[in-house]
């Protein structure tokens, strides 16, 4: 049997999209029984991709990584993410709002993954895969927590304001369960973008002559550090739960949002996409 | 066929409590006669007898009503005259439409809620093991259960709580989801708090703690509750290890203020709380509320959803009503095929009579020991003689089938007209 690159891309989009429109419909139908089957779907979709890795498809892989490639790699750390919620908390509703992130990724990403960014030799080594494989997997975590934060926020205005929670919303996670999710994302979040901010400053003194060199891209990664350290020292000391975790983790989505769009594709960068 | 379908009843809109009671049919009946006696009128029957309705469905002739009347007026040592005007009677279609109303929870005090269905499934289960019900009763019934169950799946008709003490413990499961991992604190014993005690017990919460002033009214419902005891003082002190705490004291000034809560809060690492105050005058200082992590609703706000969602339960009767007329169009249609059964019987019967009979008649002319020499001679010879003997037997057949149908065409047994007769053989033996 043939199996191209192009099959499998499009394979993939094919149940990504499946996996949303189910995933949706059966929330805003309030059908469990479909809503579980867009979450098979995406859990066919996320084998595929994986498997796609493995078998040597992400082009992007031999020379460097592409925009698209990015993108790629941070729906499927969002789609793994979604799943672990899913099988370990037993919330179909983090699968459900990742399908639809993964999708426009997914789909966002396929017109750019030609245009691969040939590296210097001296990222082409595994410190680099550990240093995006680390960030990316931190980037799924906060996009996670900031479905599970917006979801608490929005619910929790409601019941405070003794507004009727109608249809939909009443199949939600409990305001509870929001909140863990968000604490599971932070908890784990925080260690691996730490690794993975080190992982780059320790790597930038060989390459680029200095530890930190100002680059646009260094200085929006350690804000979003500091932010993430804040929070996480104070879900852990002062016993931060609720409003204040949910909106500072959804400031620093937005941020890294902001980072990975607007820095690497607009602004003069040594992370930037369009280098060639 | 003359049978239809009966229902006679009253209910809570036709009558009070106190006729309710006097024409009650749930104690009257002993284990063996959960059911009126079938009769030459009545030929099945079910009673369903509740604390809102008492409702006789039966299968008969059209004396049926007149009959289930008396009986039930005289179960109850009443003349039927005292019965007459609280009752109501529906027939056939109107029947089968109250009873899937009825099953479906669209008839009920409160639309939508849950125990009619189980009563309804007992009532039948009694009558038939009684054997007052038979395939037409039978059908009905199971075909009210899956009704009821269409509705409650394709419509929210029983979605949304409808009592103060259930809004209440919705609430908490949205903010708190699995109950089994927290606690919870009742403060006085109000008949409403009991209520949502209970429906925390049974949606599984770990502990329970009760405290009143009185501590030994405390104790008796810690014992009824399986709970903890607490004496009205240490209220504040356990505040820190419960999530929910439901009010309703008969304090006149708050219990619980909002400035003590701050330390409360600290103590519970944030972890959040929910006051549910149905006490009037309140027991909770409304500025709780605005405390982060904190949840209060009191009565009038619990009030205010109960109604909302009344509203809502009756918007979703209304489409729950179309899946009940289509199901009263498809049980009707089943009965319509019952009324064409006898004549499908006779029809085949008679045709597999006259088959029969010339079977019998050509075997009584065979000589079996000719056929074997013949066959024994030449199978072709044997052949052409069961040809010759079987020819007739079915030219027979064919010609005594087609007996009737030819003379009705000929307008011998019927005064329609001749192209209607032509007309109705063609299309009943598919002839071009």
């Amino acid at each position: 049997m043939m199996i191209s690159h192009e099959l499998t891309t499009w394979s993939i989009l094919l149940f990504l999209l499946a996996a949303t429109i189910l995933g949706l419909g059966g929330l805003l139908a309030r059908k469990i029984s479909i809503q579980t089957k867009g979450c098979v779907l995406m859990a066919i979709a996320f084998v595929l991709q994986t498997t796609s890795f493995f078998l040597g498809f992400h082009k992007s892989f031999q020379g460097g990584l592409s925009a698209g490639a990015y993108l790629q790699i941070f729906a499927w750390f969002t789609a793994l993410t979604g799943l672990i919620f899913w099988l370990k908390l037993k919330q179909r509703t983090a699968l459900t709002f990742a399908a639809p992130l993964c999708a426009a990724l997914f789909a966002m990403s396929l017109p750019y993954m030609e245009q691969t960014i040939v590296l210097p030799k001296t990222l082409q080594s595994s410190f680099y895969i550990l240093h995006i494989g680390f960030l990316f997997t931190s980037l799924a975590l906060m996009a996670v927590s900031f479905i599970a934060s917006s979801l608490f926020l929005f619910l929790e205005r409601r019941i405070k304001s003794k507004q009727r929670i109608k249809g939909f919303l009443q199949d939600m996670p409990a305001l509870s369960v929001l909140d863990t999710i968000n604490k599971l994302c932070i908890l784990t979040c925080f260690p691996l973008y730490t690794i993975g901010i080190l992982s780059g400053l320790l790597r930038s003194k060989p390459v680029y002559g200095a530890t930190f060199s100002g680059d646009p891209k260094e200085i929006v990664s350690l804000i979003i550090w500091a932010l993430l350290a804040f929070v996480f020292h104070n879900r852990l000391a002062a016993a931060w739960a609720g409003k204040k975790p949910a909106m500072t983790m959804i400031c620093i989505f937005l941020l890294s949002l902001f980072s990975l769009l607007i820095v690497n594709t607009l602004m003069d960068s040594h992370h930037s996409f369009t280098a060639n | 066929m003359d049978t239809s379908i009966y229902l006679v009843g009253l209910n809570h809109r036709t009558a009070n409590v106190d006729i309710r009671e006097r024409f009650a049919l749930a104690n009257q009946c002993s284990q063996q006669l959960w059911a009126i006696p079938c009769s030459e009128q009545i030929r099945e029957n079910i009673i369903l007898s509740t604390c809102n309705r008492v409702e006789i469905v039966a299968s008969g002739q059209s004396k049926t009503v007149d009959e289930l009347l008396e009986t039930w007026a005289k179960a109850r040592n009443a003349p039927v005259e005292e019965l007459k005007p609280y009752v109501y009677t529906y027939a056939h279609a109107d029947a089968i439409r109250h009873l899937f109303l009825v099953a479906s929870s669209l008839d009920s005090m409160v639309v939508g809620e849950p125990q009619i269905l189980g009563q309804l499934k007992k009532a039948y289960k009694q009558a038939a093991q009684a054997k007052k019900t038979g395939p037409i009763l039978n059908r009905l019934l199971h075909k009210a259960f899956s009704v009821a169950k269409r509705v409650r799946t394709e419509t929210q008709v029983a979605s949304n709580a409808v009592s103060i003490s259930y809004a209440a413990v919705e609430l908490a499961k949205r903010i708190f989801g699995d109950m089994a991992q927290h606690k919870a604190m009742l403060i006085g014993a109000g008949e409403m708090a009991e209520l949502a005690a209970r429906h925390l017990l049974h949606f599984g919460i770990q502990e329970l703690f009760v405290a009143n002033r009185t501590f030994a009214r405390a104790q008796a419902l810690a014992e009824e509750f399986s709970a903890h005891a607490l004496p009205f003082e240490s209220i504040n002190e356990t505040l820190p290890k419960v999530d929910i705490i439901i009010t309703s004291t008969g304090s006149t000034d708050p219990i619980i203020r909002a400035r003590n809560i701050a330390g409360v809060l600290r103590q519970r690492k944030n972890r959040p709380m929910f006051f549910i105050d149905i006490a009037v005058p309140r027991d909770v200082d409304p500025d709780v509320n605005g405390i982060d992590n904190v949840y209060l609703y009191d009565i009038d706000d619990l009030k205010e959803i109960v109604e909302e969602n009344l509203s809502s339960r009756q918007d979703e009767a209304r489409k729950a009503q179309k899946i009940v007329e289509d199901e009263v169009t498809s049980y009707l249609a089943w009965l319509k095929s019952l009324e064409v059964q006898p004549t499908i019987v006779d029809l085949i019967g008679r045709h597999e009579r006259i088959a029969n009979e010339e079977l019998t008649h050509t075997l009584r002319h065979l000589d079996p020991d000719k056929i074997l020499a013949l066959a024994q001679a030449s199978p072709e010879n044997s052949k052409a003689e069961l040809q010759n003997l079987l020819e007739p037997m079915l030219k027979a057949i064919v010609h005594k089938i087609n007996h009737e149908p030819l003379m009705y065409l000929k307008g011998e047994s019927t005064h329609l007209g001749q192209i209607e007769r032509i007309n109705t053989i063609r299309n009943v033996f598919g002839l071009k």
